[in-house]
């Protein structure tokens, strides 16, 4: 599959997802950084099915906690730490249904409960990946297929 | 018309934000029981009746689909509408929830209206 369609979907899907569940917007692209900030919230999920591989998320500390404000409807107090990761793996989730559906609205998937990955440790090479600036911060998203036998 | 509700979701911040969407929708809903998959929905559905069921798949212990199973077994149980809440929106998932006995299914993300207009649909609602 062209890297090209995949990136746009990758665009597509975060924007929508970011728009409609977790009232964020997309302001527009940013440079993907190979070397995150520290405090950067990461999640990841493997998927397979008609295809298979790896789908990772990096959200800088106040994109992270902005998303879960909104997300959690927290108006009086911060989300605190664990909420802010559960709620990045969620959106980690839907983003990942959300492209996989666009690449192959017919075909057949399952994806990976996601879990808390260490940011600085997320493998960028041979990923399609995007970024997004949204005003709060930066959402990285990165997706690694695996190989066709 | 409130409605009894049970929303099943490994995700306690997903059912909070399911909740939330239902009342931004409009939706009435008298009372909303919460479960963290399948085996918490049953035990709950001994204790109490709920109209109808907002489900997702992929959950611990007991996912989605084993719960659809169950319940399609129970005779007290199969009339309870059931909608899925999935992150995957491929034809094949839906058709499978379906078969399985779910009436409806939204994929995310939804909107508040699409959320309503699936459960209303579902419930057999008129708008007219």
């Amino acid at each position: 599959m062209p890297d090209m369609a995949v990136a746009e979907s990758l665009a597509a899907a975060a924007a929508d997802v970011l728009e409609t569940m977790f009232f964020s917007t997309v302001i527009g692209e940013a440079p993907v950084s190979a070397t995150p900030p520290a405090d950067a919230v990461a999640a990841r999920l493997r998927f397979s099915g008609a295809r298979s591989g790896v789908f990772t998320l990096r959200v800088t500390e106040g994109a992270a906690q902005v998303i879960a404000a909104n997300f959690l409807a927290e108006e009086t107090s911060e989300p605190t730490k664990p909420q802010v990761e559960e709620v990045v793996c969620e959106l980690a989730n839907m983003m990942c249904g959300s492209v996989l559906s666009r690449l192959d609205r017919g075909a057949h998937f399952d994806l990976g409960a996601p879990a808390v990955a260490d940011a600085a440790e997320i493998a960028v090479a041979g990923a399609v990946s995007r970024a997004f600036d949204i005003g709060d911060g930066e959402v990285a998203i990165f997706l690694s297929m695996d190989e066709e036998p | 018309m409130a409605y009894r509700v049970m929303i099943v979701d490994d995700s306690p911040s997903m059912r909070a934000f399911v909740r939330r969407v239902m009342d931004l929708s409009g939706f009435e809903v008298d009372t909303c029981l919460n479960a963290g998959n399948g085996a918490q929905g049953l035990a709950l559905l001994q204790q109490a009746a709920v109209d109808i069921i907002l489900t997702d798949i992929n959950m611990p212990e007991m996912n989605g689909e084993e719960f659809l199973r169950r319940l399609e077994e129970h005779d007290r149980y199969r009339s309870i509408p059931v909608v899925v809440i999935s992150t995957d929106a491929t034809e094949n998932r839906m058709q499978r929830m379906m078969q399985l006995g779910a009436k409806g299914y939204i994929s995310k993300p939804f909107s508040p209206e699409a959320l309503r207009e699936e459960l209303e649909r579902v419930l057999g609602v008129s708008n007219a």
